[in-house]
């Protein structure tokens, strides 16, 4: 589950168009009596007339621009005699910050290029420790620094990036200790979640679930793990618990898709443990399915770590994105 | 147009039986191959590669050959990959015979383990597919050849040593500065090299046979800055290339492997096998079935499993200085002379030949490190592929790669 972390993502258009507008007019790059008119606002901002319509209506309840005899309206208050002037907002430079420009023309761009990048930083640290430059990603991505920064804040998110004490970013190198620690963690957390979600489970999803594996549907580790996640687990009502559950398990989601495309042999031979698991959750006292969780997640480590070392005969060809420089 | 007639005269084409064999030259031998063709009455391929080489490719194209002959520590790469299938030990006929060493652990109850991973804890197929040491109806690998591996030094700079008074320290000693060679396998050389630094006192590992990142940091930074000194002359992969060690860089410490104390001619007066008092490095090797065998051509693997085992080729091993994991039926391919000095660590009562015939051990000269019982009670560790192996691997293949960037400096060749 990726998330957005721009944190004006989310917010409305003409919220964003408010902010940009009335910090524009606070540092004085939008004077005193200009006249400012929807249809070249919208263009600037590359949005449609709605959201600026009601952008001006907004500064204008906070006094920060005013009404006049003409069309449009005025910078500044109210009660001062200011001759309006006539300009083309372009002449301005208007100063519109890069995350809410992103979020206002892009929304969703990084999502394009997410997964790519995913893939290549993933996969690149089971060869060792490299540093992403910024600029080289955005070049490489055609996308402007601000969707670059979005990629890497959302990499960081997953554990697959940090900043270094001299804040560049870096990226492994991948170890057994680090999947050794996030199934530890898993251990820990979810059976005790899974026991929360327990009054809580739509146990007739559950056994929908059990039917199609019983029916000889193909179903992946992948889509059966994530069926455990959201059918069950993620029913817990402590959403600060869930919330640990899911960002603990997006590095090994990643790793573990790198190293498929790699190379390395599917692990399907868990699926009889999801079964019996799905099984003791829809039918059972919660706390032999907690118990067999407990268990299904120390074979997956001892999996985990078993791939871990499998992937050491993968040769390395030398030829990384060219935004990963190895250390 | 052929008649039907035609093609009932036309005489039978018989497939001759081809097995195809995939392994390295601890096994691989010209005279194992001979005889077990003249024994088994069907073809059998030898395809000959360095380590790691045979290593990735047995993992990743198990369709590529029928038995694969490898040693068990590298069972962590190619049965995690799928590339091979359980053998039956009731198909097995000596499996009765097998050593206590390859079965137990150890050879008895009360013998020390030694550090990393012994063979036992790779042999069993356990539920779920994973090694283990709890015995079940199916293993890996039919355990077959071992031995116990320490280094060789210059005799004019260390002295002769007494038994028990060489030192892995000796891999990293100022006196053999600049004439000091590795084994280039990250589970092997890696680890003659975790003992140097052990036995020297520069470094100490929690557990050495499955360290930790911050322990493998160390220790490639100990091998670098020694590499920066000068310490290291070059690095082999196979017995030639070791014995041309000795010969052309005149290497005064290094791995070495039993085979290539037998490469050495007049070289050997001044270069003698160490029986280092932190005990052996040993690994076990063995044969195991690809995945995709069956039908008859898993018979004839059976087969050649089976005839492994029935005593000609533990002779040839012992004239290599390695053992067999079930002894007493290579004893009677071994003239008593060669058995008492290959096992039993007895002064050798004639010259002795090696696998191929040539002249290997003057009469009057004992094996370094005695008996069988003595040499396999003082395992320090075993070859392994630990937790970090692919983290380890990789900072050793840049090491090794330096190591020869620098030695070819000054002309070398290996």
């Amino acid at each position: 589950m990726i998330r957005s972390v721009n944190p004006f993502a989310q917010e409305p258009r003409y919220e964003l168009v408010t902010r940009v507008l009335r910090t524009n007019i606070q540092r004085g790059t939008l004077p005193e009596g200009l006249v400012l008119l929807e249809g070249p606002i919208a263009a600037v901002m590359q949005t449609s007339r709605g959201p600026v319509q009601a952008a001006l209506r907004q500064l204008l309840s906070e006094g920060v621009v005013r009404r006049f005899d003409g069309r449009g309206y005025l910078v500044g208050a109210e009660g001062k005699d200011i001759a309006p002037i006539r300009r083309d907002l372009g002449e301005f430079n208007l100063e519109i910050p890069d995350d809410v420009d992103d979020a206002l023309q892009t929304r969703g761009t990084w999502r394009h290029v997410y997964d790519e990048v995913e893939e290549q930083v993933a996969s690149c640290q089971i060869f060792g420790e490299f540093r992403i430059v910024e600029t080289e990603l955005s070049d490489y991505l055609g996308v402007s620094r601000t969707v670059a920064r979005d990629v890497l804040a959302r990499l960081q998110e997953r554990g697959l990036i940090r900043k270094s004490a001299s804040s560049h970013w870096i990226a492994g190198p991948l170890t057994a200790r680090t999947v050794r620690e996030k199934f530890e963690l898993r251990s820990i957390i979810e059976p005790a979640a899974l026991r929360l979600a327990a009054p809580h489970i739509r146990y007739a999803d559950v056994e929908d679930l059990l039917d199609r594996i019983d029916s000889g549907a193909k179903l992946s580790s992948e889509l059966l793990s994530d069926a455990l996640l959201e059918l069950c687990i993620a029913q817990a009502p402590n959403t600060s618990l869930v919330d640990m559950v899911r960002s603990n398990r997006l590095l090994l989601t990643s790793v573990n898709r790198a190293l498929t495309l790699l190379g390395l042999p599917n692990d399907e031979a868990t699926i009889d443990q999801y079964r019996t698991l799905f099984d003791l959750v829809a039918r059972h006292p919660i706390d032999s399915a907690s118990e067999y969780l407990r268990d299904h997640l120390q074979i997956m480590a001892r999996r985990s770590l078993a791939r871990m070392k499998i992937v050491a005969v993968i040769r390395e060809t030398g030829e990384f994105a060219p935004y990963l420089l190895p250390q | 147009m052929v008649s039907p007639g035609a093609e009932l005269a036309s005489p039978a084409q018989i497939q001759r039986r081809r097995l195809r064999v995939r392994g390295t030259s601890i096994s691989l031998l010209a005279q194992v191959h001979d005889q077990a063709e003249a024994d088994l009455g069907f073809a059998v391929d030898y395809e000959l590669l360095e380590f790691p080489t045979c290593q990735r490719v047995a993992a990743m194209e198990p369709e590529g050959y029928d038995v694969y002959e490898q040693c068990f520590h590298n069972l962590d790469i190619v049965w995690f990959w799928g590339a091979l299938q359980p053998i039956d030990i009731n198909r097995i006929e000596e499996w009765n015979k097998i050593s206590d060493l390859a079965k137990q652990g150890g050879i008895s109850k009360y013998a020390w383990r030694g550090h990393g991973d012994a063979p036992v804890r790779k042999l069993y197929v356990q539920p779920g597919g994973f090694l283990g040491p709890k015995p079940s109806r199916y293993i890996s690998m039919l355990p077959t050849v071992l031995n116990m591996d320490s280094f060789g030094y210059d005799t004019r700079i260390f002295g002769r040593a007494e038994r028990g008074r060489s030192s892995w320290s000796w891999l990293l000693d100022k006196r053999a500065k600049g004439r000091i060679a590795l084994v280039d396998e990250p589970a092997i050389g890696f680890f003659d090299a975790a003992l140097a630094a052990e036995a020297s006192g520069e470094l100490e590992f929690a557990d050495i046979g499955n360290m930790t990142i911050e322990e493998i940091n160390a220790l490639m930074a100990l091998l670098e800055d020694r590499r920066r000194q000068g310490y290291f002359c070059g690095a082999w992969r196979d017995g030639d290339q070791a014995a041309q060690l000795v010969r052309d860089r005149n290497v005064a410490a290094q791995s070495m492997w039993s085979p290539v104390y037998g490469k050495l001619g007049p070289e050997l007066q001044n270069f003698a096998e160490a029986e280092p008092a932190e005990g052996y490095r040993a690994w076990h090797g063995g044969a195991s079935l690809s995945r995709y065998l069956a039908g008859a051509e898993l018979d004839m693997a059976y087969e050649y499993l089976n005839w492994w085992l029935s005593g000609f080729a533990g002779a040839v091993m012992a004239r290599q200085g390695y053992y067999i994991s079930n002894p007493d039926r290579s004893r009677a391919y071994l003239t008593p002379a060669e058995w008492a000095y290959w096992y039993d660590g007895a002064p050798a009562a004639t010259d002795l030949p090696g696998p191929a015939g040539e002249m290997v051990v003057r009469a009057g000269s004992r094996r370094p490190g005695g008996t069988y019982e003595e040499r396999a009670s003082r395992i320090a560790i075993w070859n392994t592929v630990m937790d970090e192996y692919n983290y380890a691997a990789r900072a050793w293949d840049r090491f090794i790669a330096r190591v020869h960037d620098s030695a070819s400096g000054d002309g070398g060749t290996v």
